[in-house]
């Protein structure tokens, strides 16, 4: 079937996040000729950060598929036409033109349509045009080009937007808003894409640790805490330790702003704002690490409510992409199962990665003011600090777990 | 307003400089007694006399070299070579003792280098060229190219009341072709570009002689509205005329009457590529001279210097682009 | 001490006084001194680029510059370092220069003895041969023109006589008479290359060729060089015309710190070795009854002092590497120099009377 070019609805590469750029098509779930209903998933995309799912604009028969399978295209680019529901049919070209993306000759008294390029080939847009397009929310491909070989010339781009009226009139004329809309997660088991093969959330964390093992000089710290005063604040609070891990962290960083930095390359950037990245496991579907952005202005409780909100919406797929960037600092807290030491890697390009394992009931010396030594049971864990050697040195890795030790067992109801 | 040719307007402004400006020398081979090749400094000899009209020996390096010497003892000479051309003589003391001066000891060298250039007369290989680019990539040399009696004169003054060395491109088939109403008295053009002609479709831009050429080629270019934009100055380079013009028309046709290698219009081309590539609605197109010396016999000659029909050729190419 | 006074009168044809002789070899002194400290900091790899000296013929810069009055203009070469120090060029200034500081002459632009500071009078070198021969001619023409009793002096090799430029100056100065001094160093060498197969004929001779007369003097006598150039700056200012002096000399070390000179026969440095331009200098210094250690010490101390000063000065500023392009004001014109020959005083003094 073939369509007037003038009736396709274009699907474009969507924004997932403001400093996001390009986007990998992973999978079509539709092919030339299915139908499709309006917001229905037409393809799924893959970014640095995040999956998603991009929807369907407007119902009716998918007519061209112009990116393919695994290409990275550049945000904006149409991944592929739709002929809306009532489109004209008309004549000639067959199905094969239609997919690679040549345009049918218009019905009778229509004006002459463009011709296309002849190779297939998506159309391209010079600079200018885009830019027009852009500024008054044209959809490029709704307009006639009167250039060589059915080239959009600015003219053409510029009659356009003077018959039609810009914004207002263009079905799909406002570019979609940088939204994460849909879950890329399932409480399914790991999508293999093929046998034996790792699913490609797996491949970016594995690709993402191995160079942060590449990039940054590891070395991990551990000190001991008695977690007794956190213990006892905790209970009434109905909060976890991670929360209070938490706020010792951020107060401790802001006693040691070199570990709440970026090293990229040479450029090292030291922060004031702590935007502390929470580690959260999704199972077999692996990491995701949401981050509180401003989590120094948090009291515990605060940190404890959002810590909880941030785990739910990341283990239901409903994070944003902007929730998952410009961390300043991580903090992994793998569960009470028992284990009690780790040596986490660094989330790049932060400089310090905190671990909280186990706490766990232990005999421990305590030496009273008069000097003598008794044995108690104490509720410990073991705090370790993979920090990298490039950006400090272990002073300041000791002095900073020292400092997060120190706020966890001073805590009083006040801290 | 006076009507002047091209060349009047050149010997109006030298001889307003002479009157005005005790410090100003003319000097050039036959320029004195004979008054010059091209009659530019007629009569001058018996206004202001020998010392300041002055006969030089035959020796291009030495008129430069001379004329360094004098403007930093507070002189400020106008040399003229005879052809655009024979610069090639001087080159060395134009571009590594006058250019180099000031960057290197602090000290200026307003001398002005008058170059009657181009073709289209059967002036052959050593009489026709557009060496203006040699000294575009001089770091410390002005370049000037008026293209209308009134900017001739207007540049000329500019030029000799600059502290820096001057070449000023004085084309030769303009001299008593082209005519136009210059204001009376001392006055100085900016070195910036003009537009010559409005338009909005398309811009051509241009320098010297293919001004006129661009705006005879663009005249009636099937109703579309064309804009000529004359670039007047070569260094200092008008970029933000020439990408005001880009942004507002998206096409461009960059002219050279001078080899297209590395001529004028290859940097206008880079310039546009680097700073204007958004405002583009098309490839940025040069019409030029190809790389070969300018030949004596007319239709050879013709064929290489860009013609209306060439130019035109390339608008309408581009416009349906 | 009649012989004394005859001999004092003889001095530079009775034109120089003891306190000018002592001037002379001060200016030599500091001359070889400086180029000295140079090549050593160059050695050193303080200083960048090549290094030039004019070891062995001080005294065709030192007598020749001494003899140019304030409003005179220079174009000084690359070995001729004596002119600039003549002129007013304070040491601390030449060092930095050498080593490419802000505060040489050039601030960083150009190297080595490629300079002229303008506010003496003195025009910077270029590197092509004998370019600068043009810029004086030219300098000349205008003080005809303007009916100025003063002269321009360019110094240029015998290997640059072989350049067109060294025609058209040559020939420019003789059809319109002008009051210019081409002092020709002829050093036996450029660069690998031996007199006899630069020219055929010693240019010297040329200068009748073109209109104008041509002397030879012994360039390492700078006395005789004063005299010389005295006499010609003389003729310049009466309307007599250009003068050619071809200063005889040898230079004692290789084109630059590079060039070790093998090709130069051993006799040949041997001989010119006796007939140093320093030595003789302090000869004439020592019979006038000066202490030449005492000379030589304080011109030590000056070089000291001035290599501290420089080596302590910064760096030019690279983010001002694409300034200073073109002149954005006034054309300034070049200034006068210092001028410390006693019979310049004189003649001041004669005037104000």
């Amino acid at each position: 079937m073939s369509f007037s070019r003038t009736e396709l609805v274009d699907v474009t590469m969507p924004q997932m996040g403001v400093s996001v750029a390009e986007g990998t098509v992973v999978q079509w779930r539709k092919q030339v000729g299915d139908q499709i209903q309006a917001d229905e998933t037409i393809c799924e995309i893959s970014t640095d950060k995040i999956d998603t799912e991009v929807p369907a604009p407007a119902a009716g028969v998918v007519a061209e598929i112009l990116v393919p399978l695994g290409a990275t295209v550049a945000v904006g680019v149409v991944l592929a036409r739709i002929a809306p529901e009532g489109a004209v049919e008309g004549n000639g070209a067959d199905g094969a033109a239609a997919s690679n993306g040549a345009p049918p000759p218009a019905p009778n008294g229509a004006p002459a349509p463009p011709v296309s390029n002849g190779t297939g080939a998506p159309r391209r847009y010079s600079p200018v045009v885009q830019r027009i397009a852009a500024a008054h929310g044209i959809d490029l491909g709704r307009v006639t080009g009167t250039g060589r070989d059915g080239r959009v010339r600015k003219q053409d781009v510029l009659a356009f937007v003077e018959a039609e009226g810009g914004t207002a009139s263009a079905a799909v004329a406002a570019p979609e808003p940088p939204l994460h809309i849909e879950s890329p997660y399932r409480p399914d088991p790991v999508p293999m894409t093929e046998a034996g093969q790792l699913s490609r959330m797996r491949r970016q964390i594995g690709e993402h640790m191995k160079r942060s093992l590449d990039a940054a000089a590891h070395c991990t710290t551990w000190i001991e805490v008695d977690m007794s005063a956190v213990e006892a604040a905790r209970a009434p609070l109905g909060l976890t330790a991670l929360a209070f891990v938490a706020r010792a962290t951020t107060l401790a960083l802001r006693e040691h702003p070199s570990l709440n930095a970026w090293l990229e390359g040479e450029r090292y950037t030291r922060h004031d704002a702590v935007n502390l990245g929470i580690a959260v496991s999704l199972g077999e579907n692996g990491l995701i690490v949401p981050v509180l952005t401003d989590a120094h202005q948090l009291s515990v409780e605060g940190l404890g409510i959002r810590i909880k909100d941030l785990a739910r919406r990341a283990r239901a797929g409903e994070l944003s992409p902007d929730e998952v960037r410009e961390g300043t600092f991580t903090i992994t807290n793998p569960g009470q199962y028992g284990s009690i030491m780790a040596t986490p890697i660094i989330n790049q390009p932060q400089v310090g990665i905190l671990d909280l394992e186990a706490v766990i009931k232990r005999p421990v010396v305590l030496t009273d003011a008069a000097g003598n030594d008794a044995i108690a049971i104490r509720p410990m864990t073991i705090l370790g600090l993979s920090w990298d050697h490039r950006a400090l040195d272990g002073v300041i890795a000791a002095q900073f777990l020292a400092a997060v030790k120190r706020h966890l067992e001073a805590w009083t109801a006040a801290g | 307003m006076p009507t002047l040719t091209y060349l009047q307007a050149i010997s109006s402004a030298l001889r307003d400089e002479l009157r005005a400006d005790d410090r100003v020398l003319v000097m050039g081979e036959d320029i004195g007694v004979f008054g010059g090749a091209f009659k530019v400094t007629d009569g001058f000899v018996e206004e202001f006399g020998t010392d300041r009209v002055m006969d030089t020996p035959l020796a291009e390096s030495a008129i430069i070299g001379t004329a360094v010497g004098a403007a930093v003892v507070g002189m400020r000479p106008v040399c003229e070579m005879q052809f655009a051309d024979f610069i090639a003589c001087g080159f060395d003391q134009l571009v590594n003792v006058a250019a180099k001066m000031y960057y290197r000891q602090g000290l200026a060298v307003p001398i002005t280098v008058r170059l009657p250039s181009g073709g289209g007369f059967s002036g052959g290989p050593f009489h026709s060229q557009n060496p203006e680019a040699w000294f575009m990539q001089s770091p410390g040399i002005k370049v000037l190219a008026p293209s209308t009696a009134e900017d001739a004169k207007g540049l000329l003054h500019a030029a000799i009341r600059d502290p820096n060395p001057v070449c000023f491109m004085e084309h030769k088939h303009l001299y008593r072709r082209i005519k136009g109403e210059v204001p009376e008295g001392v006055y100085e053009t900016p070195m910036t570009a003009r537009v010559a002609r409005e338009g909005s479709d398309l811009v051509v831009i241009a320098y010297g002689a293919m001004v006129h050429v661009a705006l005879e080629a663009t005249e009636d270019l099937d109703g579309a509205s064309a804009q000529v934009l004359d670039l007047r100055s070569l260094v200092p380079l008008d970029n933000e005329a020439i990408l005001a013009a880009v942004a507002q028309c998206s096409k461009v046709v960059i002219l050279d009457e001078a080899n297209s290698t590395c001529a004028a219009g290859a940097q206008v081309a880079a310039l546009i590529a680097e700073r204007g590539f958004e405002d583009l609605d098309g490839p940025v197109v040069r019409v030029s001279t190809p790389d070969v010396p300018i030949p004596f016999s007319p239709p050879l000659e013709q064929v290489v210097l860009p013609s209306v029909e060439r130019v035109k050729e390339a608008c309408r190419e581009l416009l349906a682009y | 001490m009649a012989t004394q006074t005859a001999q004092q009168a003889q001095a530079g044809g009775g034109y120089l006084l003891p306190e000018d002789r002592i001037a002379l070899l001060r200016a030599m002194l500091l001359m070889r001194g400086l180029e000295e400290r140079a090549m050593s900091l160059y050695r050193q790899g303080k200083v960048p680029g090549s290094f030039y000296d004019g070891y062995g013929q001080e005294a065709v810069s030192a007598g020749a510059a001494f003899a140019m009055a304030p409003e005179d203009r220079l174009c000084i070469l690359h070995r001729d370092l004596a002119a600039h120090v003549i002129r007013g060029v304070a040491p601390a200034r030449i060092l930095a220069q050498y080593l490419g500081r802000e505060a040489g002459v050039t601030r960083g632009r150009d190297g080595n003895v490629h300079f002229g500071d303008r506010r003496l009078g003195c025009v910077g070198m270029v590197s092509m041969l004998p370019d600068m021969m043009l810029v004086a001619t030219g300098m000349a023409m205008v003080f005809k023109l303007r009916g100025e009793a003063r002269c321009a002096i360019t110094w240029f090799g015998d290997g640059s006589t072989s350049r067109g430029d060294f025609h058209e100056a040559m020939n420019w100065a003789g059809v319109q008479k002008l009051p210019v001094v081409f002092v020709l160093e002829n050093n036996q060498y450029a660069y690998s290359t031996p007199i006899d197969k630069q020219f055929a004929v010693n240019p010297v001779e040329r200068a009748a060729a073109y209109g104008f007369v041509g002397v030879t003097v012994d360039g390492n006598d700078a006395e005789a060089m004063f005299e010389a150039t005295r006499a010609a700056r003389e003729r310049a200012v009466a309307g007599g015309g250009p003068t050619l002096i071809e200063a005889e000399t040898m230079r004692m070390h290789g084109h630059a710190a590079h060039d070790d000179m093998k090709y130069v026969p051993k006799e040949q440095v041997e001989e010119w070795r006796k007939r140093d331009p320093i030595e003789r200098q302090e000869a004439r210094v020592k019979a006038d009854g000066t202490n030449v250690d005492e000379i030589r010490a304080t011109v030590r101390a000056e070089i000291d002092a001035a290599t501290e000063e420089a080596l302590a000065s910064p760096q030019p500023d690279p983010a001002r590497a694409t300034e200073g392009v073109f002149c954005e004001g006034e054309a300034e014109p070049l200034g006068n120099g210092l001028a410390p020959w006693s019979g310049f005083a004189a003649q001041r003094g004669q005037v104000a009377s």
